[in-house]
């Protein structure tokens, strides 16, 4: 099998005032095992709906969503997911939220505290464990997240404009600390943002959505070698083109 | 936490400031205990009703516990039911309006028939004051989970309404029950003197206030556990703030404070 997760003429319709709004429309994509794939479009262009597909937190009209040679029927931890918005569950402690998934699956109270430590370490928060989610920055409190979505070992992380909250200093070295995760864990990872910076310097491959209906209208592999440079040339140039395709659906 | 000694002693001030006013204008310008009896005199009664006043104390409690735990063991499923699943909200929300602004009081005929003259029925007046104010505060916990934790418990195996509830809902909506308790616990306080009033048994303060204080005229015993309720009160609330809300919701203090 060359391909990791596989989407199959994916439409999705929504049902509003009588209306149908089609919020996606006939998506095919292939994601290779441990890529990095970034999907960017304007907003409402169901970037989001579509990783929420994928999650199973929402279903297709028609199509169908392939992972690992089986069919994505609902929402199961083989597939991490950290949300836009904080979604750490205040009541826990950070060590407590990366234990979550572990628990549920009913692991030994050791055996899962010793994991949750390790990716503690992973995103750089060791001795914060014990801190409560409102004792954390906003960056810290996304670091949490993809420990916690990294925990249960999922086979893809899927990434919901992760940095979106957060200042643009912390933005940028939150960039560099997901790919550093990224080259140690060997994930494939989906990552949907509006910021074409962000798409450049993170992705293997850019997949330009359009809105209303949400298409994709292209696919672009960014091949410059890591590590990148935010300003360098050839960056410039992937982003003007990016930019140009998204400008041109915007105008019309 | 601790408030500084200066600011504390400020705040004594208006107190002994009232407790004097009361003693002069008792003894020296009413000057008819029946009417209003003075601030040391009801001081002594409290004194000399000592033993009698443990007696009281703990038939209140008696009661207090059996229509809290009652209330308690009551309204938290039915809350959990409603504030989770929208079509029990539906079903269930028009009755309990219809039952709630009826005042505990007025269940004392029922209760009488229903249960008869013993702690039992104390304890259903002081259930029907209780389990109104935690049954709302509980179930608007729960129907206020956020979207964003179901979603994030979903995508990490937490699946079902049953681990769903045990993992996200209940620990999201603890504050809200603790909210809802401490003000059902106010409430069902207030019914302790009528829940003893209609001769369930011959102690507990409410009973003794009115049955025998009252009718002999004693009122400076009447004021004397008028102040007992009151103090009794504050002393079940801090207790319950201290080791429950305190204790429990360390993680609230981003939020609240």
């Amino acid at each position: 099998m060359n391909h990791k997760l596989k989407l199959h003429n994916v439409t999705k319709e929504f049902q509003s005032e009588e209306v149908e709004i089609k919020a996606l429309e006939d998506i095919n994509l292939e994601v290779k095992p441990n890529e990095f794939l970034c999907i960017i479009g304007p907003s409402g262009c169901g970037k989001t709906t579509l990783l929420r597909m994928i999650a199973g937190l929402d279903y297709p009209s028609s199509g169908e969503i392939i992972l690992d040679g089986d069919r994505v029927s609902g929402p199961s931890p083989d597939r991490g997911m950290v949300f836009q918005e904080f979604s750490l569950f205040p009541w826990r402690t950070v060590l407590k939220n990366i234990e979550f998934g572990l628990q549920i699956r009913g692991m030994k109270d050791k055996e899962r505290r010793e994991i949750a430590e390790k990716y503690l370490e992973f995103v750089g928060l060791q001795g914060f464990g014990n801190s409560y989610p409102y004792e954390l920055s906003g960056g810290m409190k996304q670091r949490v997240a993809i420990a916690r979505a990294l925990a249960t070992d999922p086979a893809i992380l899927l990434m919901d404009e992760p940095f979106g909250s957060v200042d643009a200093q912390t933005r940028n070295v939150l960039q560099e600390e997901l790919l550093e995760i990224w080259k140690r864990t060997k994930k494939t990872i989906l990552f949907v943002t509006h910021s074409v910076d962000e798409a450049v310097y993170l992705a293997d491959r850019v997949v330009v959505m359009s809105a209303r209906p949400g298409r994709i209208i292209a696919c672009r592999d960014i091949g410059i070698p890591r590590p990148r440079k935010r300003t360098s040339m050839e960056a410039n140039e992937i982003r003007e083109q990016l930019l140009m395709l998204l400008g041109s659906k915007h105008q019309k | 936490m601790r408030l500084p000694t200066k600011e504390e002693g400020l705040s004594l001030v208006p107190l002994i400031i009232v407790l004097l006013l009361w003693e002069i204008i008792a003894g020296y310008v009413i000057r008819d205990p029946l009417i209003v009896p003075r601030f040391s005199a009801v001081i002594f009664s409290i004194y000399t009703l000592r033993e009698l006043l443990i007696i009281d104390i703990l038939t209140s409690l008696l009661h207090f516990g059996i229509g809290m735990t009652l209330a308690f063991s009551a309204a938290l499923p039915l809350a959990i039911a409603m504030g989770w699943f929208r079509n029990v909200f539906r079903a269930v929300d028009p009755i309990i309006e219809i039952i709630r602004p009826i005042p505990p009081l007025a269940w004392i005929p029922l209760a009488i028939v229903w249960i008869g003259l013993n702690h039992y029925a104390a304890g259903f007046i002081i259930f029907i004051g209780a389990f109104f104010p935690i049954l709302i505060d509980s179930y608007t916990g729960f129907r206020d989970v956020p979207k964003v934790l179901v979603e994030t418990g979903n995508v990490l195996g937490c699946i079902g309404n049953i681990k769903l509830i045990r993992y996200v809902a209940l620990p999201y909506a603890l504050p809200s029950i603790a909210t809802g308790t401490r003000v059902g616990m106010g409430v069902g306080w207030m019914c302790v003197v009528a829940a003893e009033m209609f001769g369930v048994g011959n102690s507990g303060l409410g009973y003794r206030l009115f049955q025998k204080f009252y009718f002999l005229h004693q009122m400076d015993y009447v004021v004397a556990y008028m102040l007992i309720l009151g103090l009794l009160a504050l002393c079940l609330d801090r207790l319950f703030r201290h080791f429950v809300e305190d204790k429990l919701f360390r993680w609230k203090k981003g939020i609240v404070k």
